[in-house]
């Protein structure tokens, strides 16, 4: 009878064992961005693009671990507001859960203090900055990066792309002269790549800035800033702001009469937002970007993407890219993804991330720089009757 | 010389919209003695249901659209009206106001998720007529938002001169209780003001939408602002007063772009109000007396 029961809970044992092994792991990413507020469609666009991707990591069989099991990717997506104090508090709360690392934010204005609760440097036992490798997919303001040695991004560097279309514009239009700006002044992405990007690579490849007129992201009347570019009459005009001021101030150009050589956009812009509020008056704009559909694996991921009710720009498809480059990272790091290891795996991801020097986008090898920045392949696109087609590839 | 006429003219044009949300701030102050926050935010979310008529009927023309809004904006007058204020003890002032801006905050969040936050086109009507004398030119879209805002605040003011409604609405705003010993039903009266300023709410969205020619719900909150400028400036509860200073505002600050740049351009007009608050706290036309 003895005998009996042993064999009875020896079995019960190994059925127990057999299931905690078969149990599968899980990875848990955290992303977060605006999913509230005007900039919303920005998180929920990321959100679709990382739900997609690990969709399709798990469907392939997950991610391999040290002990050679499999774990299945978990998405949980917070939304910050698009505020400072929410994104920090976000920030928080996703280091304080088992999530590995987090992927975002949405915003400039959130990145730059959010970098700046991370810990400095790797190591420093001075520092207690939170110890949580974040990997942003959309805050595009240049150098943020460089805040902390557990923040990267997977943005574009618009420094670049800029510098690149004024010198094709020059080459392809060499008989126009000058540039005016068109400046959304309270929106520290837009602000900084007019004053730092387009007016300098303007100036950089021979042009002349005539004026620069600035306006409020809020701002309903346009007509005294369009009156100061009628004044101006440059060949080109650059609008460096986000589509519903952009939309304001084309209608304003239109109704004015305001017609110039070309139009230079905000990389942010090139979205299906500026066709849904003036794809008329926007026709022609030209803008650089580091997403189109333009081979099989874009095409696949944008469609991917549309099945979890997103749309795919150079924002929502950098956070695309970010899932499959932690997908590397994590098994060339050899996670354990146990919980007791944590601390440590999420070292490994941030570790990881460093090392790369090259990795795989949808447009081609993205360069990683040493300050943790991107170097991403990019082309130019043009508004056409209501879509945004590809101009030029410089690459 | 030119550029001072011009920014004012298309500031004074631009400010009758202003003065449409002034009104509705005024009209509910003056009957309720409340303030209903989100006054602006209904009358954006009026202009965005507008648009709906554009799902069934594609192609309909603007002023089609314009009337939709103006319907939505009655009825999310009546909304916030029950929500905010007929459940909610009036003896509150604080209540009645935290629950609006509760519906400001609920109105703008809605039309976020429902947009996401993607700014949409809005029709409008003479948007391709610019009328030119000389370098002075004047928006024909403009011109007829002006109109249209004109009419509206005559048609506000023959309904409280000249009919029963306006006369119950009068008596109710100068003395509720001897308005309610002459057998006029306040809460009726209530409701209705915040009908009529929800249909002009409605009106005057569409208005902003169509003079910007994008609808977007970063509107709301500058609007609820300007909104509450003109209501102060014109004098709290008065309709003439709410008219004056929205046109005043929206000249005040477009000269003021013009000449200071657009990021002082706020700070002048947060000061005429301090000027106002200051000197003159009744506004411009307050009233005679104060009130019982």
């Amino acid at each position: 009878m003895k005998q009996i029961a042993v064999a009875v809970s020896l079995a019960f044992a190994a059925v127990g064992t057999t299931g905690a092994l078969a149990q599968e792991k899980t990875i848990k990413i955290a992303g977060f961005g605006a999913k509230s507020g005007v900039v919303r469609s920005f998180g929920v666009n990321s959100e679709a693009a990382m739900l997609a991707a690990a969709d399709q990591i798990n469907k392939a069989g997950g991610i391999k671990l040290a002990d050679g099991s499999k774990a299945k990717i978990k998405i949980d997506y917070y939304d910050d507001r698009c505020t400072a104090e929410e994104g920090i508090s976000v920030a928080r709360r996703m280091a304080g859960t088992d999530a590995l690392v987090g992927v975002g934010p949405t915003c400039s204005n959130v990145a730059e203090p959010l970098f700046g609760i991370l810990q400095k440097k790797v190591d420093d036992k001075s520092d207690s900055g939170m110890q949580f490798p974040i990997f942003s997919d959309v805050a595009i303001k240049g150098g943020l990066a460089r805040i902390s040695e557990w923040s990267f991004r997977n943005v574009p560097n618009e420094m670049t792309m800029y510098s690149s279309l004024f010198y094709w514009l020059k080459t392809q239009h060499p008989t126009l002269k000058t540039v005016f700006g068109g400046v959304e002044e309270d929106f520290a992405h837009s602000r900084a790549t007019w004053y730092v990007v387009m007016k300098d690579r303007a100036i950089a490849n021979g042009y002349t800035v005539a004026g620069e007129s600035k306006w409020l992201l809020a701002d309903t009347n346009f007509a005294t800033q369009v009156r100061e570019m009628k004044k101006a009459n440059a060949d080109i005009v650059a609008i460096s702001a986000h589509p519903f001021s952009t939309c304001g101030v084309l209608k304003e150009m239109q109704r004015q009469g305001v017609k110039p050589k070309l139009l230079v956009g905000l990389t942010s812009t090139s979205s299906l937002e500026t066709m849904q509020g003036c794809a008329k008056q926007a026709e022609g704009m030209m803008i650089p970007t580091s997403f189109a559909p333009v081979n099989k694996e874009a095409t696949a991921a944008a469609n991917a993407t549309a099945k979890f009710k997103g749309s795919a720009d150079l924002h929502s498809m950098a956070a695309w890219e970010n899932m499959f480059i932690l997908k590397q990272v994590m098994e060339s790091e050899n996670l354990s993804g146990n919980a007791k290891d944590l601390a440590s795996d999420r070292r490994k991801v941030r570790d990881g991330l460093a090392k790369l020097k090259v990795t795989k986008g949808l447009l081609g090898d993205t360069k990683r720089t040493d300050d943790r920045e991107a170097d991403k392949p990019y082309l130019f696109v043009q508004a056409k009757s209501g879509n945004w087609v590809v101009l030029h590839n410089p690459l | 010389m030119l550029d001072f006429f011009q920014s004012l003219s298309d500031g004074v044009l631009f400010g009758s919209t202003y003065a449409l949300i002034g009104i509705g701030f005024t009209l509910v102050f003056g009957v309720m003695h409340k303030l209903n926050l989100s006054y602006a935010a209904a009358s954006v979310g009026g202009a965005y249901c507008g648009l709906l008529v554009l799902q069934v009927f594609a192609g309909a023309p603007p002023v089609v659209v314009f009337f939709c809004a103006f319907l939505a904006g009655g009825l999310l007058g009546w909304l916030v009206y029950l929500t905010c204020f007929h459940f909610i003890p009036i003896s509150n002032p604080l209540a009645t106001l935290m629950a609006t801006v509760g519906m400001l905050l609920l109105i703008d969040e809605i039309i976020v998720h429902l947009t996401a936050g993607m700014p949409v086109g809005y029709p409008a009507m003479f948007d391709d007529v610019m009328l030119r004398m000389g370098e002075f030119t004047v928006r024909g879209d403009l011109l007829m938002v002006f109109a249209v805002s004109m009419l509206c605040m005559g048609g506000l003011l023959a309904l409280l001169y000249k009919t029963r409604l306006g006369l119950a609405t009068r008596a109710v705003s100068q003395q509720t209780v001897a308005a309610l010993l002459c057998g006029i039903r306040v809460g009726q009266v209530n409701a209705m003001t915040f009908v009529i300023t929800g249909l002009l709410g409605g009106i005057a969205g569409a208005m902003i939408g169509a003079s910007v020619g994008t609808l977007s719900p970063l509107l709301t909150t500058p609007l609820t602002t300007k909104g509450l400028i003109v209501t102060v400036i014109g004098g709290l509860g008065s309709v003439p007063g709410a008219i004056i200073a929205g046109l005043l505002v929206g000249g005040f600050e477009n000269v003021l772009q013009q000449y200071r740049g657009v990021t002082e351009r706020d700070l002048y007009v947060m000061l005429l109000l301090f000027v106002f608050l200051v000197f003159r706290p009744g506004g411009l036309f307050a009233p005679k007396g104060g009130r019982d």
